[in-house]
Formats: C-alpha cells, structure tokens, sequence
C-alpha cells in the first residue's frame, strides 16, 4: 500500500522551545538586549491554502536551528510559531494584531501571501516589523512599505518567464501555439494579462486562453474545446484542479499528455502528487516543465540550509520535502539577513536594524561575502561589513525591497525535487518583459 | 494587549453584533432562515468599497472594479446599507413568495455559492478573487489611517451605529408590526387568516435585515480596507447563526450576547490556544479544523438542550388571558 | 459541431454522477421530510472510505461496495443518533435544515483532521477510449453511466413494485396513515436511510473517479449541484431528481462548450433560479412536497 500520510508536515515548537530554554547563557551585547526571540509565520494553516503555512515554517524552523547553533542573535536564541490567516483578509487583521500584542519580541514575520498581503502588510509595517512576504501582487513592485521585502517577483513575471521557457526552452523547438489555461484565483488571475500582451507582441499564437472555474468536478469539455485548438504546449498554474484537467487531457487525446509549464507555486509536494497520480510518473517526467527564481542550490549556504532542514526533521517530520523549494529557502535567507542586521546593527530595535537588511543583502562595497549566519557573525566581530550570500544564491534589492534574480528552467525529478533545465538569460527575460508592457 | 488589537476586537466586535441583530430580525423574529445572509454583508462592502475608492486607473491599474467615485463619509457606508437593502428586494421576490421555509432555507444557501463564484469569475466587475483593496477609510485622508487615534477614531464611529442598530431593532420587535412577525413565524397560516399579508411582511423585514447587513459590511470594509471573496464564504453565515442561537433567538440582548460569544469569543480564544500540548505537537491544521467542529456542536448542542439560547425571546402573554 | 456533439457525450457522465447523487438526496426528503445538508460531506467520507480500500490493492469497482456500504452505515447513524431524536422533540423544518447543516460542518472538519488537505485519487484503469459518432469516452466513464442507469431502474422497480417500496411511499404521503395501516414506518424510515445512503455512498466514489483528484472541500460543491438538481426536478420527487439531473448536467457541459467554461455552473444555477421563479413546485412534483409549513 502506498503510504498515504496526510499529516507530514509538523511544526516543531516544542523542540524549538526546547532549545530555547536549554541554551542562552552565552553573553549578550547590550544593544541586542536578552530573551528568546520569535520570527512570526503569519499565513494559511487552513482554508483553501492551507498547505502554505507548513512550507514557510519549515524554512522558519531551519533559520531558527541554524541561528541557535552558532550562539543566536548575541546570545538570543530564535523560535517560530504560526499565525493562521485561514488564507482570507479578515481573519488575518485579528491574527497579525494578537500577534503583534502578545509577542513584544518578535523579531521579523515571514508569509503574508497573496491572500492576506494587503491587510497584514500595512499592519506589520506601522509596528515597524521587518517582513519577508510571498505575495504575488503587482501592488506591491512599488511599495512605500519601508518594513516591506519579496525575494519572490510579482506573479506577472512569472508568466513572462513561462513564455521565456516556451520560446527558448531546452529539449524543444519553439512553441508556435500555446495554451492558456488558468484557474479563477487571486494568483492565476494576475499571469492572463501580461502573458496575453508579450505573446501577442511577439508574435507566438494564443491558441486558446481558457479560464476555469477551480474545484469543478470534471473539465471535459474544456479540454475538448482546447484540443481543438492543437497547442504545442499548455501554460498552466491551476491549483487544485490541475490533476483533474491534465487527465481529462491524457484520456481525450489518445493518451498522449501535451506538454504542459507550470507557474513557481507548481514547483510544490502536494501539486506534484496531484498532478503524478492523475497522469502517471512517466507521463509527469516527460511533459512537465516550470519556471523558478534562480536559485543557485548549491554552495555552502545552501548545504548549511540543507544541514538545517534534515536538522528541522527531528521536530517536524515533513520539513525535508522542501528542500530546494523556492520559498522556503527564499524565506530561510530572510531570517538569517534579519538576524545578520540585527548582529550589525548591534540593536534589537528595528527602526535600526531594518534598514542594514539592505545592505546585507546587496552588500556595500568592499563587503565580505558570507553564507551562513556563522560565517556572517564572525566576519561582523573582526570588523568588516557583509553581504549575505544565502541558500539561494545573491539577493539584490531595488529601492522597493523587491529582489529578483532571472529565472530558472525547471522540473521535477520522481521523488518531486527541483531539477534546473535551463536559464532564460537576460536580455531574452528582458525582451518578454517589454513586449508585456510591464516594468 | 496593545490598543490596535483591542481597537480590531471592538470594531470586529460591531460589525458582528450588527450582522447578528439584522439576523435575529429576519431569523430569530420572522422566521426566515437566510443562509445567505453574508452575501449582504458583502454587497455593502463592495458598494462602500467603490463609492469611496477612486477611479481603477488611478493607482498603477492593478486591479479593476466598476465605480471609484471617492465620495467622503458617510455615503459610502449609507450606499452600502442601501446596497444591501435593494439587493433584497430581487432576491426577496424569488424567495420568499411561494417556497416553503426550509426550502427558502436551501435556495439561498444555493444562492450564496453561485453569488462568490460569480463575483470570482467576472474579473472585470470587483477584481475577482484578488477582492478590492487599499480601500479608504472614513476620514483616512484627514487622519493617518495607520495611527491609534485613527483606531480610536473608528471605534468611535462605529459604536453610534451599534447603538442606532439596536435602537432601530428594539422598535422592530416591541412594535404591532414585530408582533406580526412573531405571529407569522408560530403560525402563518393562523396569521394569514388574522389579515396579515406573510409575503408582505416577510419582504419588508427582508430588505431591513438586508440594509442592516450591508451597513455592517461598509463598516467592516472601512476598517480592514480590503473585500474578496474568500472573506464572505457562506461558512461566515453559519457562524452568525450560531451566534443567534446561542444567545437566544428573537431577544436582542440575547444576540448581542452571543455575537460576543461566538464570532468574537470564541475565535478569538482558539488563537490563544498553545501549540504545544504537553510536548506533543499537533498537525498545524487540526486546531482550525476543531474549531469548525466546535461551532458545530454549539449549534447542535444548544437546539438540543436550550433551543431558546442564553436569554430566551421574553414571553409576551396578554396578562388577563389564559396562562 | 464536434464539440457539440462531444460535450453531449461528456455531459451525460456528469448527468450519471448527479443523478446517483441526487435521487438518494431527494428520497431522503420525500420519504423523511428531511433535508440532509450533511449529504455532500457524507458523500466525500465514501470517497475516501473506497479510496483506503482501492489503496490497499482493490479495484476500484470493488472498493465503491465498501464506499456504499459505509454511507449506508453513517446516513443510517446520522438519522438515528442526530436527526430523528430531534424530529421526535418537535424541531420544525428550520431547526431541522439548521441542524444538519451543522453536521455537515462537523463531518467535514473531522475528516480534514484525519485525512488533511491533500487531494486523493484512485488507481483505476480507465480502459480504452471508445469514440462514436463524435462521443469520446473512456470504458470507466461508459461504465458510470451503465452504473447510473442500473441504480435508476432498481430505484423504479423498488418504488413501483415492491411491498417495501409501496409501504416507502405511503410513509412519505402520510406517515400517520400510514403506521396505522399497520406499516411499521420507523422500521421503513431506517431502510430508507440504509438506501439513499448507500446511493449516497456510490455516488461519492464515482464523483472521486469523474474528477479524478478530490479533496475533503469537494463535498460542498457536489451538495449545491445535487440541491440544484433536486429542487430543479421537484424536491422529494426520485424521478424530477433524474431530469433535473439531467438538465443540471447537460446544462453545466453545454455552457462550458457555447459560452465561457468559468460560467459553466453559474449559467446552470440561473436556469435553477428561473424555475424557482416560474415554478417554484419543481418540474415534477405535485402538491405536497411544497405545501405551505405546517
């Protein structure tokens, strides 16, 4: 019997306050005050997205082990907890707000997706709470939010990466008529419009743009009337239903999957068990494509976080599934640059620290390089400034706290890890951006 | 407890008490069980939402929506209540002329589904599942909305509306006509015979819960400044039935109670509920999951031992009648 | 055209589905005056009842016994442990409505907490593409639609010409009458529940291999169609659940074809709402089902 384990991912706050408690004698600088500090996982835990919350607090739970074995923030030892948004705006104003009030440690939030990004974010900044948020919308390229950071881009470019991997693909030629098909939510809406105008400016064939409702019982229909069209090649993010469609897709065409490219939020478990069993592994290996932030998944940043997270595993049995995961290696270095600027900025204020965040990230110049929040910590003590270069590779922050490094061309291997294909260079990226019409 | 958490509980606290106090009319007085009561709520909010935001290409053009007018308190909020209130009326008419009540009870349980979902797919009309936001506040231009006197400020105008609510209410329910309506969900047919028109009276107290509902919607969309879909799911109208039952259907203090009880209360308490139980750590989706079933048995738990709620509807005898 | 001709095809499995689904949905009411919100969720328990079974190694066809057998089991529970001690205390047609959508809350939560948020799907061969005259279905969804057809005509035959169907419809026009003509309703009123549950419970396995992947969420939408279609026919009525079914479905498919498949449902539940308007008895039913309260 296949196991079938609805529960993989745990979080793992009582080892963590476990730790806590067991460390901590270390000396503590002055500035940085003394105590237990806490990283806030404010997002879905329930609801439609729920399977959000535990890939976020896995990378949480990673940053906070790597932080404590090499001493905590002056001698601060770092938990996580999480904050159910229940994935809508309402509920997630009295989640950020009883947070905030009953946790005067809090040292930075991470999450904040494209479900409650527009009520929580306003809140966390006015508390001047350091964030690093997952949101996709496009309101937020350029924000006046100071407390505000994405190392994730708007879900528009994401889409400009798709028609990038269509177009310059590794293993194809390029795709003349590509399919849109994308479902009714917050995230999927946001990649039609753009991605209609760079296909349209340069010339590839809108063989059909197809809106679905998620969670219908079957898309037979659709699916006939998209085959129809004879597509090269199906763009696709639809979460949930995916699995659903991709199948009616392998029936009606004579068992032949078309290729499909999914968005960065497909590079995930429990998309890729969906879509897996609906079409079969081969069938899965030998069709599926994405696009992701260019992560490097290499180095020693990325061996320490990977370290970390089979560390994580003792408290929370699922957290190694996110190994080479975009937003929780994404949100792993957002930790640990807080922690550095927290470090540098010898202050536990964040009307201080926020700002060095920055200049970790980017680096001033003449910075030393570092990896790890160890490596960091030391070079701090024999005076130097630093630049944090993390698990995923360099950050470069534009004026907006918004980081984004290009894209990556991806699948996923049987066991659903992250495999790069390909890169789109810059000037190809740069091409579809403008025919989008979109900075 | 700092003061923004405490401003959020008492205007999530208004909103709630309103919502249920139009409820308790339509439910708890006349009988009409309205499972898509949230969907009022949302059409004041949409409406207050785009009466106060200003046209969709003024902020970048990431989002689109019908409207924008940038109208100054208070028309946002009376153009939500209105809202709800002329929503009523379409829906009232299909409904409420010639169903039978529990099956009224089904039609707009249908009716909320297919409502988020046609809000969800026509993308053009209030931004889809994305919802409208940055929505501005009453008076947001003159104080900082991010600021505590601008929290004190909110609290401030939401409370008048509590108390007009109730007022309004109260007069509803010890009025000839709150008589009537009470006679015609014990006995229609009885009331019929008496020369009162159910469907009139059904369709009147209708449209006052529907205004009612959509005034609590505007204020609630002021305060948080966003309105999507995922927010007026119809699960959201189950918890304010369960705030109505508990606290006592058709006695307004009594639902005042439970508006308290249930939507603030108790969500709020599972907040405060430790992650780790004794060194054991639950999935971190059960405690959510548990408190749904919770609601659950608070529904059933109270029509099962105390149908009448924590303050039972005052019995009204004629003091020289039989007892 | 061909397309046309396709979603025919396609729209008569989704009618099959519905059609399962809402006959046990609208006996239940006919027969026990109960509208069982809970209905959808208890569909999805079935799910994944034969879901553990067709993981264990068992064919899918199988596996769907196990899946009606424990909706008969949890609908026969739910009327005698839930809704009839309520019923018997005097709760009216609301209290009752408000009762089971409170179960149907908790049933759901409490499967989430067992089986959490990920989806499920079986290990089912769908056989090979059978295409005729422009249909195009797998030999599963032919056998859906064959399944469908076998339940409808035993559901037919038990009601028109069985004692036990005769004694069923005699409880649903007059259950005083009826006890005192000797029927033993409370005796037919549990087989009633052991029926409708396990069409409930079939119902929910092919609702999981029509859409392929199901999650626990899933259950709320199969009730709003099945409502749809149950009203549509004329609640309490086995043969308007079967056209309205049929149109519900037909309707879904068609509209997916001809306007826009994101409106597919919406334009399904405008057809409801116009018949709630123009006929708000339903197509089939005769008084009765729609009396005023009482």
């Amino acid at each position: 019997m296949r196991g079938f384990e609805p529960y993989k991912v745990v979080s793992a706050l009582g080892a963590i306050v476990l730790l806590a408690a067991c460390g901590g004698s270390s000396s503590s600088s002055a500035g940085l005050g003394s105590g237990p500090l806490l990283v806030g996982v404010l997002a879905p835990f329930s609801g439609a997205d729920a399977s959000f919350g535990p890939r976020y607090l896995a990378g949480c739970i990673a940053a906070s082990l790597s932080i404590n074995g090499a001493g905590g923030i002056g001698g601060r030892k770092v938990s996580c907890q999480q904050f159910d948004t229940r994935g809508e705006p309402a509920d997630a104003v009295p989640a950020a707000n009883q947070m905030i009030s009953s946790n005067s440690n809090l040292m930075g939030v991470v999450g904040c997706t494209s479900d409650e990004a527009s009520t929580v974010v306003p809140i966390l900044d006015r508390s001047h709470i350091p964030m690093f948020c997952m949101t996709g919308q496009s309101e937020f390229n350029k924000t006046s939010f100071k407390y505000f950071h994405r190392l994730v881009p708007p879900d528009s470019f994401d889409a400009y990466a798709m028609i990038g991997s269509s177009l310059y693909g590794p293993n194809h030629a390029p795709y003349k008529r590509v399919a849109l098909v994308f479902g009714d939510d917050i995230g999927s809406q946001t990649f039609v419009g753009p991605a209609v105008a760079a296909l349209t400016k340069l010339g590839v064939t809108i063989a059909i743009n197809q809106a679905i409702h998620l969670g219908a019982s079957s898309y037979r229909t659709e699916v006939a009337s998209m085959l129809l069209t004879h597509p090269d090649v199906i763009l696709t993010e639809t979460i949930g239903s995916a699995g659903t469609y991709l199948k009616e897709v392998k029936q009606q065409n004579g068992g032949k999957v078309i290729p499909f490219i999914g968005t960065s939020a497909t590079i995930d478990p429990v998309w890729f068990q969906q879509v897996r069993d609906a079409i079969g592994l081969p069938d899965f290996l030998a069709n599926y494509s994405a696009v992701d932030l260019r992560l490097t998944l290499s180095g020693s940043g990325y061996d320490e976080f990977v370290t970390q997270l089979t560390a994580a595993q003792a408290t929370d049995p699922g957290a190694l599934q996110y190994k080479g995961k975009s937003p929780t290696t994404h949100l792993y270095d957002g930790i640990i640059m807080t922690a550095l600027a927290m470090v540098a900025a010898n202050s536990s204020d964040p009307t201080v620290y926020n700002p060095k965040i920055f200049d970790i990230a980017n680096g001033v110049a003449g910075a030393t390089v570092v990896s790890t929040f160890k490596e960091g910590v030391d070079a701090l003590k024999a005076g130097k400034s630093i630049r944090y270069v993390g698990a995923a590779g360099e950050n470069n922050f534009n004026q907006y706290n918004n980081s984004q490094q290009g894209y990556n061309l991806v699948t996923m291997d049987k066991d659903s890890n992250e495999v790069t294909i390909g890169q789109l260079t810059q000037t190809q990226t740069q091409q579809i951006i403008d025919a989008g019409g979109n900075a | 407890m700092n003061s923004y958490y405490a401003a959020t509980l008492l205007v999530y606290a208004g909103v709630d008490i309103i919502a249920c106090l139009a409820l308790n009319l339509q439910f708890g007085v006349s009988g009409i069980v309205n499972f898509s009561f949230i969907v009022f709520q949302a059409a004041g909010a949409y409406t207050a939402a785009v009466l106060s935001m200003p046209p969709d290409t003024a902020n970048g053009g990431y989002q689109t929506y019908v409207g924008g007018f940038q109208l100054p308190f208070p028309i946002p909020w009376i153009g939500g209540a209105l809202a709800g209130g002329l929503l009523a009326i379409p829906v009232g008419l299909v409904v409420l002329r010639k169903l039978r009540s529990d099956y009224q009870a089904i039609a707009l349980l249908v009716l909320s589904v297919i409502a988020n979902s046609v809000i969800t797919n026509v993308r053009p009309f209030l931004n889809g599942a994305a919802g409208i936001a940055q929505v501005p506040g009453p008076f947001s231009d003159q104080v900082d909305p991010l600021t505590q006197s601008y929290q004190l400020l909110y609290v401030g105008l939401t409370v008048p509306c509590v108390l007009l609510v109730w007022l309004v209410a109260s007069r509803i329910v010890n009025s000839p006509y709150g008589r009537s309506l009470r006679a015609m969900r014990e006995h229609e047919l009885a009331a019929t015979a008496l020369g009162k028109n159910p469907v009139q009276l059904k369709m009147t107290i209708f449209i006052v819960g529907g205004v009612i509902g959509g005034l609590s919607g505007a204020i609630l969309v002021g305060f948080i400044a966003v309105v999507a879909p995922s927010i007026w799911l119809y699960p959201e109208t189950i918890i304010l039935f369960a705030a109505v039952i508990v606290g006592g259907r058709g006695n307004n203090v009594g639902v005042i109670l439970g508006a308290l009880l249930v939507p603030v209360g108790f969500e709020e308490a599972t907040r405060l509920i430790p992650q780790t139980i004794g060194g054991w750590v639950p999935p971190p989706n059960l405690i959510p999951a548990m408190q749904w079933v919770a609601i659950g048995l608070l529904i059933i738990g109270f029509l099962w031992f105390r149908p009448q709620g924590v303050r039972p509807e005052a019995r009204r005898v004629f003091e020289g009648g039989p007892a | 055209m061909e397309l046309y001709v396709a979603a025919l095809g396609f729209g008569l499995v989704s009618v099959s589905v519905i059609a399962i689904a809402a006959v046990g949905f609208t006996m239940q009411f006919g027969i026990t005056n109960m509208i069982n919100l809970a209905y959808g969720e208890v569909m999805i328990v079935c799910a994944y009842a034969a879901f553990y079974v067709n993981r264990a190694g068992v064919n899918i066809w199988v596996a769907m016994i196990a899946g009606a057998l424990a909706g008969a089991v949890l609908s026969f529970l739910l009327n005698r442990f839930l809704y009839a001690p309520f019923q018997r205390k005097g709760t009216n047609l609301i209290g009752m409505v408000i009762v089971s959508l409170a179960a149907s809350l908790m049933i759901a939560n409490v499967l989430l907490a067992i089986v959490g948020y990920y989806s499920a799907s079986y290990v089912a061969d769908q056989g090979p593409l059978v295409r005729s005259n422009g249909l195009v279905l797998t030999t599963a969804q032919i056998a859906i639609i064959v399944v469908a057809v076998i339940l409808m005509l035993a559901i037919h035959g038990l009601l028109r010409y069985t004692r036990l169907g005769k004694a069923m419809r005699a409880t649903a026009a007059n259950p005083t009458l009826a006890r005192n003509c000797g029927i033993p309703t409370q005796r037919v009123i549990d087989v009633v529940w052991l029926i409708t549950g396990a069409l409930c419970g079939v119902a929910g396995v092919v609702a999981g291999m029509n859409s392929e992947n199901f999650t626990v969420s899933s259950g709320a939408g199969y009730l709003i169609e099945i409502i749809a279609a149950a009203v549509l026919g004329g609640a309490g009525q086995p043969y308007g659940a079967m056209i309205g079914a049929l149109i519900i479905g037909m309707v879904t498919e068609l509209s997916a074809a001809a306007i826009a498949p994101e409106y597919k449902e919406v334009v399904a539940f405008g057809i409801l709402v116009l018949v709630m308007v123009l006929r708000p008895q339903g197509l089939l039913a005769k008084r009765g089902a729609l009396a005023a309260a009482g």
